[in-house]
């Protein structure tokens, strides 16, 4: 009421557009480093953000006063901004167009809230995970963390929309560090498995299961041999697939990209607008979506965060691209379809083109029928370094942990894999798509873009896929 | 903007330490801002966006126990109503956390004021200068300015406040095939003619871009690399390169520096220096860092960045590093090459103005892989030929600043901050260029 309120409050201001969007966020996140408690945070924040439409600019103002003699002040100052702005404006847009009237509610499936966190069993438990992983004395780093987010959402604009969200995100990260006098090797889980539910959702036994698994490993890298530098094929596990369509995919396909407004900072792409409908960006095995709508994903949503409603698209359909990532406003420059992906970090930034979950979907292959079909290759893990220019073009990943692949067995662990390529030729590169059995759903917690800088959660999912052909090197001098 | 008033920061720090009880301790850390962002591209306005904002992060301990929490700050009364409820939730809590052995307590290390509040044009009137000189070329970037203000008050009397106010113009230039140069003008006195022959210039860069463009074959060269892409090298190393905690934890990038293994270049002096005045000398605990500390002098460890709680854990002396023990200001020592000499000593080879999202390729030997971007160009018998088409390198620190380092220059660049994740940041850097026997391109 109070926000519906402070809107007819700003009525006088005669704006050709009005929109307030509050967010208020809760977060908790504590660490254990080799049994050790590292500390716990509860943190928050809460901020209101006013968008004012002025002779077809948007501008925005951002407070974390809700005193309604601030938020008028507040709104006059970013009125203003907006009618000064609007005599250079880069774009003209309409608020009947670029503004739909959205009305609804989201809620993650999450049981148990932020308000239901007690901080001895969970101390506890990442106690447990540390000492798991203390099997040998060269492990000589355990880390076991625990993040929390409730971020509740509420827009309301003079268009009559009214869109309220409660985002619950949670996630549990791992690592284990061996050290020898043949050097440092790190395996870690949890980075990337975050997701929509709350303190509920965690299989403790598993959580241990993958302590064990971690601490092993990184003592088996100590002994490993180096990667070796040759092109092989790529088998990819779903953990480093989904940096590499995040890299690869998501962003070169973003459309404020495609339009130069991220060239200063974040870049640009190598997709022109002539390519959506054209270019074969994979091969015909290469299906995307870009789909707020996965229960307990890590990005779903009801609607943006201009109010445009979240729907389930195909970004490439059997290798050609069809659509990209980009708001109406986006949409409207472009001429081209997007997605309901104008989001912004929270109450103190403008929403931008962003990525939701954009997934790789299942194909038909067993992973042991793509293991066999390679004479010679490498089935790489976890990723641990990216690097990918500012076109999208040539990428370098590196992983933590790999296993060559000779004549259709997995074989040794080598240490230090990475590999190199070229977007589109990668993708079409692409022969093997693994089935649901190998499909896993996940999230990254910092996507960074923008002027001013935003960091936001996305979600992505991948089978495990199998590429011909890939450089692949190891690490040394 | 209220929240950025030192007084009314004492006077809600010492309200909420008024609530103490005689076996707590507290640390309150400050930072808010009140700045304009004005995003273009093609020279017009994308997107414009005032932000006023404040938080206060509080480290709270009880005993040998400890927990931090966070509020908003916007210098009311609520400030202090969810102040006491976050503490009262850390009193419930933190008697079932375990002991933590490593605790930072506070100190009182004095009580230091420092403002610097230039009297800079309206926004308005900086935005509409910059894209009248800029309306007839394709200009992307950002220009921000603004207030900004970040302090310390802990419960054993320490007070430090840093305010300051400055403006930055982060932006590239773009050519009919989509070249660009860089450039940045940043400051606390807006100079219209420095703002004008700052775009010139780089307009005058640009012309060199239209030149057409040449495929360079993987493999190696020798390079000059301009002090903008040395920034983005120094910069990476404070992802463990630096920190005296990633090497003790087998997350160091620099092992066999500091391990005596191996040396840099005699030529190569890296250290922090606050002398710059981009950033204040306090941490997040009120804790005041050395004015000057060499990390590599002459080519061989000196120093790693050691917080209090690094300190605490390994029995070190501490230098008042920050949390994470990554540099805040930066500086490399400048040498002997000249700016007018530069191409000529580089013979045949790459001049490279500026690298881009650099990421390690191997740690363990400090092997680094990045891609070349904007004003990049081949040279041949000391003349600039053409610009390149974007390469991806993979070198290791040990040759770019040790046995491949051949000239520094005698001149280097300021580059304060533009970083905005969650806030503006603070700090920023100096540094010269670096003439290279050879660096590696592998795609």
């Amino acid at each position: 009421m109070r926000l519906k309120n402070l809107l007819e409050s700003l009525n006088d201001l005669n704006a050709d557009y009005i929109s307030l969007r509050e967010v208020h966020t809760k977060s908790i996140s504590l660490s254990v480093r080799n049994e050790i408690f590292e500390g716990l945070n509860h943190s928050e924040d809460h901020g209101l953000m006013i968008e004012v439409m002025m002779n077809g600019q948007f501008a925005y103002g951002a407070t974390n006063s809700f005193s309604a003699s601030e938020v008028r002040e507040c709104a006059l100052k970013t009125k203003t901004a907006a009618e000064n702005a609007s005599r250079f404006s880069l774009a003209k847009f309409s608020s009947h167009t670029e503004r739909p009237r959205t009305v609804g509610h989201y809620k993650s499936p999450a049981k148990l809230s932020i308000e239901d966190f007690k901080p001895a069993p969970w101390s506890d438990l990442l106690m447990t995970i540390s000492s798991t992983m203390k099997i040998h004395d060269h492990v000589i780093s355990r880390t076991a963390s625990l993040n929390l987010t409730e971020m509740q959402t509420h827009f309301i604009a003079s268009n009559g929309s009214d869109i309220k969200q409660t985002i619950n995100r949670s996630s549990v990260s791992m690592s284990a560090v061996a050290s020898s006098e043949k050097g440092n090797q790190r395996r870690s889980y949890g980075d990337d498995q975050s997701i929509q539910f709350g303190l509920e959702n965690f299989d403790v036994l598993k959580l241990i299961r993958e302590a064990k698994r971690i601490a092993e490993e990184s003592l088996l890298l100590l002994d490993a041999e180096e990667c070796p530098t040759e092109t092989m094929d790529l088998l990819l596990a779903p953990d480093q697939l989904y940096l590499q369509i995040h890299e690869s995919i998501g962003h070169p396909l973003e459309l404020d990209r495609i339009l130069g407004d991220e060239r200063n900072y974040a870049g640009w792409s190598f997709v022109k607008p002539e390519d959506f409908g054209t270019l074969k960006y994979g091969s015909p095995l290469m299906n995307i979506t870009f789909d707020p709508t996965v229960v307990g994903q890590y990005a779903s949503y009801f609607a943006d965060d201009v109010g445009n409603l979240a729907t389930k698209e195909f970004l490439i359909k059997e290798g050609l691209l069809l659509r990209g990532l980009g708001s109406l406003e986006s949409q409207k420059r472009l001429g081209l379809p997007g997605v309901a992906s104008q989001r912004a970090t929270s109450w103190n930034r403008a929403p931008i083109d962003r990525m939701a979950n954009v997934n790789l979907e299942p194909g038909a292959s067993k992973l042991e029928d793509m293991i066999k079909s390679v004479k010679r290759g490498i089935f790489m893990q976890t990723n641990r370094s990216w690097s990918i220019d500012d076109y999208r073009n040539k990428f370098q990943f590196g992983c933590e942990f790999a296993r060559l692949i000779e004549d259709g067995k997995l074989t040794k662990i080598v240490k230090n894999p990475n590999y190199r390529g070229i977007t589109a030729p990668f993708w079409n590169q692409l022969k093997m798509v693994g089935d649901r059995s190998t499909f896993e759903v996940g999230g990254l917690a910092n996507c960074g873009k923008g002027e001013p800088n935003q960091v936001i959660f996305v979600g992505h999912a991948s089978p495990v896929c199998l590429f011909s052909n890939i450089e692949v090197f190891g690490g040394g001098k | 903007m209220k929240a950025l008033d030192s007084l009314h920061f004492e006077k809600f720090a010492q309200k909420i330490l008024n609530e103490l009880k005689s076996d707590e301790e507290l640390t309150l850390n400050f930072a808010g801002e009140s700045t304009l962002f004005s995003r273009f591209s093609k020279a017009k306005i994308r997107q414009v966006t005032n932000l006023e904002q404040a938080f206060i992060d509080f480290n709270f301990i009880k005993g040998n126990k400890v927990i931090s929490f966070n509020i908003p700050y916007q210098a009311s009364e609520l400030d202090f109503s969810l102040a006491l409820k976050k503490l009262q939730q850390s009193r419930e809590w933190i008697s079932s956390l375990p002991d933590d052995p490593y605790l930072v307590r506070p100190v009182h290390y004095g009580i230091t004021k420092e403002e610097s509040l230039h009297v800079l044009p309206q926004n308005d009137e900086m935005i509409t200068q910059v894209l009248d000189l800029a309306s007839h070329v394709d200009l992307a970037g950002v220009f921000s300015s603004g207030d900004l203000a970040r302090a310390t008050i802990n419960s054993k009397g320490q007070s430090h406040w840093f305010k300051t106010r400055n403006f930055y113009l982060d932006y590239s230039l773009y050519n009919e095939k989509q070249k660009a140069v860089k450039s940045l003008y940043a400051g606390n006195v807006f100079n219209s003619q420095v703002l004008k022959r700052n775009i010139t210039d780089a307009e005058f860069k640009l012309n060199l871009m239209n030149r057409e463009s040449k495929k360079i074959a993987r493999g190696n060269y020798r390079v000059f690399l301009a002090p903008s892409a040395v920034n983005e090298l120094v910069g990476t190393l404070s992802w463990g390169g630096v920190s005296m905690s990633a090497h003790k934890q087998g997350n160091g990038s620099l092992k066999d520096l500091w391990q005596q293994k191996k040396k840099l270049s005699p030529k190569f002096t890296l250290e922090e220096d606050f002398s710059l005045g981009l950033s204040p000398r306090f941490n997040e605990a009120g804790e005041v860092a050395p004015a000057r500390l060499a990390l590599i002098e002459q080519g061989e460890f000196k120093n790693f960045l050691v917080s209090s709680r690094t300190a605490n854990e390994y029995k070190l002396e501490s230098n008042f590093a920050n949390e994470w023990e990554s540099m805040r200001s930066p500086v490399i020592h400048t040498g002997d090459l000249k700016r007018d000499d530069i191409l000529k000593e580089l013979q045949t080879g790459l001049y490279i103005s500026d690298l881009h999202y650099l990421n390690w390729s191997d740690r363990e030997t400090a092997r680094i892989t990045g891609m070349t971007r904007y004003a990049c160009f081949w040279v041949e018998n000391g003349e600039i030929q053409s610009p390149i088409e974007d390469l991806r390198f993979d070198e290791s620190y040990y040759s770019i600043f040790g046995e491949c380092l051949e000239r520094i220059t005698d001149f280097s660049d300021m580059s304060p901050a533009t970083g905005s994740y969650f806030q503006r940041e603070v700090g920023g850097s100096q540094m010269p260029g670096v003439l290279l026997s050879e660096f590696k391109f592998t795609l």
